[in-house]
């Protein structure tokens, strides 16, 4: 075994790979961090909402490549290694994301119960999959199953069955 | 903006090869400029290509998104492509 570089220091690479990420851009950013337990950690990279627009990118699309950036240069770091999942977020992006889609889920679950119909919900990645079967979960009378293959897996709300 | 360095772009692209290979001193830069469009050309070591392309080209394809997104700041269209 080499030496193992622990969540800790694997979040404050990434924090200081964005911090760096941002100034090459010529943008002022300090690195949060937001959560992180054994397997999985988060960084989000606070600063200036207008000028971390250019960073989150149209529907998060810069977001995802410096996630993708993000992984590769942690890999270099430590090849071969257990790494940690990582999750990267600038300006609040994901979290904001997170709260909203939750919030839906939940009066969407309501509905279900109301109406005894079951809901479906569009197809999505299996993160954003995971905060609505999260959310639903919260809601007592209400499950969830997922449907079809992706790319367009999706999550239908049912009625719990006990 | 007649003192600084270099674009944007190639702030960026020079700060992302940096970080993800494991000999930044080979990494080298040829740049080709025209008034709307900038070429960047990235040269690597032999052992470093292949993570910065990494599988299907992935690697590559967020830096891409990445340099491009730095040149709206330049005010101009860029191009990146990696060689070893």
């Amino acid at each position: 075994m080499t030496e193992e570089i622990n969540v800790v220091q694997q979040q404050e690479m990434v924090g200081e790979f964005l911090v760096g990420l941002a100034k090459s851009f010529g943008i002022n950013g300090t690195a949060e961090n937001v959560s992180a337990d054994d397997d999985s950690f988060e960084v989000n990279l606070a600063g200036d909402d207008k000028e971390l627009g250019l960073l989150i990118g149209p529907r998060g699309n810069h977001l995802v490549a410096i996630h993708e950036v993000s992984k590769t240069m942690l890999q270099r770091r430590q090849p071969g290694m257990n790494r940690a999942r990582i999750r990267v977020d600038v300006g609040g992006y994901r979290s904001k994301r997170r709260e909203a889609l939750s919030a839906y889920v939940k009066e969407l679950a309501q509905k279900v119960i109301e109406s005894g119909v079951e809901k479906g919900l569009e197809p999505m990645n299996a993160a954003d999959r995971k905060v609505v079967h999260d959310a639903a979960n919260e809601v007592d009378g209400v499950g969830t199953i997922s449907v079809g293959d992706e790319p367009r897996r999706r999550v239908v709300l049912v009625v719990a069955s006990d | 903006m007649a003192d600084q360095e270099g674009t944007t772009a190639e702030e960026v692209l020079l700060y992302l090869i940096a970080q993800l290979v494991e000999h930044p001193d080979q990494v080298e830069l040829e740049i080709e400029e025209s008034d709307t469009k900038l070429s960047l050309m990235a040269k690597v070591s032999s052992e470093d290509i292949g993570r910065v392309i990494g599988k299907r080209g992935r690697v590559a394809n967020s830096i891409r998104t990445l340099v491009r997104a730095a040149a709206v700041k330049d005010g101009v269209e860029v191009e990146v492509d990696f060689s070893d």
